[in-house]
């Protein structure tokens, strides 16, 4: 009885001294509710048979017990496809762009002139600030078979054209390395800030036990990026199943659809333009669920391996 | 310390009651519009019928607010869709000197303010989708994209015109002279006699020509083509003379030029290789692609552009550009390209921009492209499929508040006078009368340019110039194309007109297994098309056939057979339409 109220008493005393602090998270979490979670109850629309008239309370139920639309998708071919692009594609970036923007944070940690290191990397994160329109608009000036300046570049040397956009195999490869030519010099930040974090003392201790430079690359800087590493790789592995729109629709043209056409350019064709809405709410879920349970799996897996994990 | 408390937990305040006002307000606003737009009964005073309507029809008009006059005694506001094609140096099309010129006579006429609300021309289907989605169309709307009505009226997010047409029918005269009963009732259900949307009246029903580079035919001593072995010998003959014809830059000839949309610039083509005795029930069964990709024999006009495609014929990156890609046109400009299929006045539009403009200013005053008919039939015609007399449809969503007003918005706009003043505006600027009483379009910049020719997008309930004189429209229709020689213009309107076969109704109502399955089958189809022109010849019949098959199997065979079903449903055995 008593300990209880001592701790009623503690409390209050508490939330007497910061409750000012508690009431500016009002805003945030007003934010949250209003945008992010009132909307959820549509998520109900991949249950329910869609209509523009109705809340989501009043549509119908979907055929069988509310799964329709999810068995019409996994029955869809062009959804298998999507699926099998969409991880491919995942999966080719999380190996090749994954590692890139490390290896550079570790290249430009190297670098002894300042001002050398602050420039380059300046230039290799302004691509981040392109959208993949206009990435793709460049890809066609410089890759297109006939037209684009590097096949041209080629032919004049006597080789034949490289068809980066309009072979499924080659325009693999482009996708992958346009998505590391646009994002690694951003990515790179949070490693070099990282680095700044590690103590200086240990490269002096590596020093005098007389380690060289990729000694102490190997023994001092990469061990002490492994917390960022593990976080930046859970968190990558959460958006496994996620699927960007923008890039492999603004990069793809009709001949390579067999690779290019990923789950987000699947629901564009068939929810939104083909008007079935309950159909693209529907693998929007799906996805997400998944994306979900590869971040709690990752997180586990970093912690069984004792790290620290995202939470 | 204790003030600097005091003065954050006020600005706590603040914000958040601020956050809580601004959920409310937009609620309040919300409301309040709606007030506005319900019709205020309370005055009741109409003086006088003005002749001919007869007493019912004044109570019509007290009903709907209206003075005998037509015009509304409390103002009205109706918002109306206008593409955007976003053309160097145009206007905002939502404001300028031909809006101001609706909006005052909608303003003075009906007492109805009018907002402009642009839609890009080139994604219009996706973008009046998304505002529909989103409940925010325009009152009056309208797209190329039937289906996309229908399922937005099975939603219950569409106005049944019927009714209203059926009330308001003696207050649209110049509506329904425009349009007559063939294109008010054309989408009418059969059964349940809804109306969805209207259909615009196509005054032109051309639809695509094959153009080949006149001066090139003369360069190289030969007679236009008169079937596919000759214009297949011409292209190789562009080929091979390349550097005659191009000089330095032979390397840059481009035969035959087309683009991802097959379909569409193969069309000639590929209509040369259907049968000429198909039937109206085949056409309706197989014929619901916009590009007719599921007539008999299509396959054999594409395994001809894989054939051409291997012989360096075709631009080897036509399926890489995007619709709306400037590329191709500008290699049409630059004058590399020696023939290709596509609209029927293609290089003749836009003035001074058009790629006839340019091409006599970059090659030369010969270098033209002139329209021929070279793809004979089985029977040895020169067969065309013509649109039917249909073009964008006009639809109200449910949101629309205002369906007198709209629909007498689409009355002031058929209206003989006020489309004219739209298409031509203003003598000596905008256009000129000619010696034979046809008239003439003045190419105009600044604020009196027109934004789409003959301004067809503010001229929704009609595309294409209808003068009431067929040979006056057709004078007037060449004497719009400013800077091109009248000849290549007549030349071109026969062309693509002669041996044509337009378009019937077939009105069944709803094909269901069409819902939802359009766009992604015409991905497909694109994506089947393009991949067989690049294909190896050995692999040609592989490859297009796996993606037909595909094709079918995704939505196009249950398409077939609903429409084969519902055919016979009402038209029993009968193959050819009346």
């Amino acid at each position: 009885m008593s300990t209880s109220a001592m701790n009623w008493n503690k409390t209050l005393s508490y939330l007497r001294r910061y409750w000012v602090l508690y009431a500016m998270l009002i805003l945030p979490i007003a934010f949250f509710i209003t945008f992010r979670y009132i909307p959820m109850h549509y998520i109900q629309i991949a249950f329910k048979e869609y209509s523009i008239v109705q809340s989501p309370w009043e549509m119908k139920w979907a055929d069988n017990n509310g799964f329709e639309y999810f068995i019409q998708a996994f029955s869809n071919r062009d959804f298998i496809y999507a699926l099998r692009n969409t991880l491919m594609l995942n999966f080719l970036d999380l190996i090749f762009g994954f590692p890139a923007p490390i290896i550079l944070a570790l290249i430009l940690n190297e670098l002894v002139f300042k001002r050398f290191k602050r420039f380059t990397q300046t230039v290799v994160y302004l691509p981040h600030f392109l959208s993949w329109v206009i990435i793709s608009g460049m890809a066609l000036q410089l890759l297109a078979p006939t037209n684009g300046l590097i096949n041209i570049l080629l032919n004049r040397m006597g080789f034949d054209s490289i068809p980066f956009l309009n072979d499924p195999v080659y325009w693999v490869g482009t996708y992958v390395v346009l998505g590391i030519w646009q994002s690694v010099g951003w990515n790179t930040i949070i490693y070099l800030a990282a680095i700044t974090g590690i103590n200086p003392e240990l490269y002096e201790a590596a020093s005098v036990d007389g380690a060289g430079r990729f000694r102490k690359i190997w023994h001092v800087t990469l061990p002490g990026l492994r917390p960022t590493i593990i976080v930046l790789l859970i968190l990558s592995l959460g958006q496994i199943l996620s699927s960007e729109f923008d890039r492999p629709y603004a990069l793809s043209n009709k001949l390579v659809t067999d690779v290019s056409n990923v789950i987000s350019i699947f629901v564009y064709n068939y929810g939104i333009r083909g008007l079935q809405f309950s159909l693209s709410t529907a693998v929007g879920l799906f996805q997400s669920v998944v994306c979900v349970i590869f971040l709690f799996a990752a997180n586990a897996l970093a912690k069984r391996f004792g790290e620290r994990g995202i939470w | 310390m204790r003030s600097r408390r005091i003065v954050m937990s006020i600005l706590t305040f603040v914000l958040a009651s601020v956050l809580v006002l601004a959920g409310c307000s937009k609620n309040n606003s919300g409301s309040s519009n709606a007030t506005n737009s319900t019709p205020n009964t309370g005055n009741s005073g109409s003086e006088g019928s003005s002749g001919n309507s007869g007493g019912s029809s004044d109570s019509k008009l007290e009903k709907w607010g209206l003075d005998e006059n037509l015009r509304f005694k409390e103002t009205r506001k109706i918002t109306v869709e206008i593409y955007d094609r976003g053309n160097d140096g145009g206007t905002p099309p939502e404001d300028n000197f031909y809006t101001d010129y609706i909006k005052e006579g909608m303003l003075r006429d009906h007492n109805v303010e009018v907002e402009f609300v642009p839609v890009p021309r080139w994604t219009e289907g996706e973008v009046i989708n998304n505002l529909l989605a989103a409940n925010q169309a325009p009152d009056i709307s309208v797209t190329y994209s039937y289906p996309t009505i229908q399922t937005y009226a099975n939603m219950g997010g569409v106005l049944d015109l019927a009714p209203y047409l059926e009330e308001a029918k003696d207050i649209l005269p110049d509506l329904w002279d425009l349009l007559t009963d063939t294109n008010i009732y054309w989408d009418q259900d059969p059964k349940t006699g809804t109306i969805w949307a209207l259909e615009a009246r196509l005054a032109v029903l051309n639809r695509i020509n094959t153009f080949v580079r006149e001066d090139w035919l003369k360069k190289l001593n030969m007679e236009a083509p008169t079937n596919l072995e000759e214009f297949e010998n011409m292209l190789k003959a562009f080929r091979d003379n390349a550097s005659l014809l191009l000089g330095d830059q032979a390397d840059k000839m481009i035969p035959f030029a087309i683009s991802f949309d097959v379909g569409w610039r193969a069309d000639h083509l590929t209509t040369s290789f259907v049968p000429d005795d198909i039937t109206d029930k085949d056409l309706f069964v197989y014929g619901f692609d916009d590009r007719k990709f599921l007539l008999p024999n299509y396959k054999e006009a594409i395994r001809v552009l894989n054939k051409w495609y291997h012989e360096g014929l075709i631009w080897k990156d036509f399926s890489l550009y995007p619709a709306g890609d400037p590329t191709e046109d500008n290699l049409m400009k630059a004058g590399y390209v020696g023939a290709f299929i596509h609209n029927w006045d293609y290089p003749y539009r836009n003035g001074e921009d058009s790629i006839h403009a340019s091409l006599q200013r970059m090659v030369g005053p010969d270098a033209a492209f002139v329209a021929i008919e070279t793809f004979p039939n089985d029977a040895g015609v020169y067969r065309k499929f013509l649109s039917p007399p249909i073009d964008r449809k006009i639809f109200f969503p449910a949101t629309n508040k205002e369906p007198i007003a709209s629909l007498l918005y689409l009355n002031w706009i058929s209206k003989f006078e006020n489309r004219f003043f739209l298409q031509f505006g203003e003598e000596g600027v905008t256009h000129e009368k000619m010696p034979d009483g046809s008239y003439k379009a003045l190419a105009a910049t600044g604020e009196k340019i027109m934004n789409s020719p003959n301004n067809i997008d503010y001229t929704i309930t009609v595309n294409g110039l209808d003068l009431g004189d067929p040979d006056l429209t057709v004078k007037s229709i060449a004497n719009g194309y400013a800077g091109v020689d009248k000849r290549y213009i007549e030349i071109a309107y026969q062309a693509s007109i002669n041996e044509g076969r337009v378009g019937k109704n077939v009105n069944v109502g709803e094909i269901k297994a069409e819902n939802g399955v359009g766009q992604a089958l015409k991905e497909k189809r694109d994506t089947v098309l393009n991949k067989a022109i690049v294909a190896p010849v050995s692999d040609f019949d592989k490859v297009y056939d796996s993606g037909f098959e595909d094709y079918l199997r995704s939505g196009g065979q249950a398409i077939i057979d609903e429409r084969k079903a519902k055919w016979e449903e009402f038209y029993g055995d009968k193959t050819m339409l009346d």
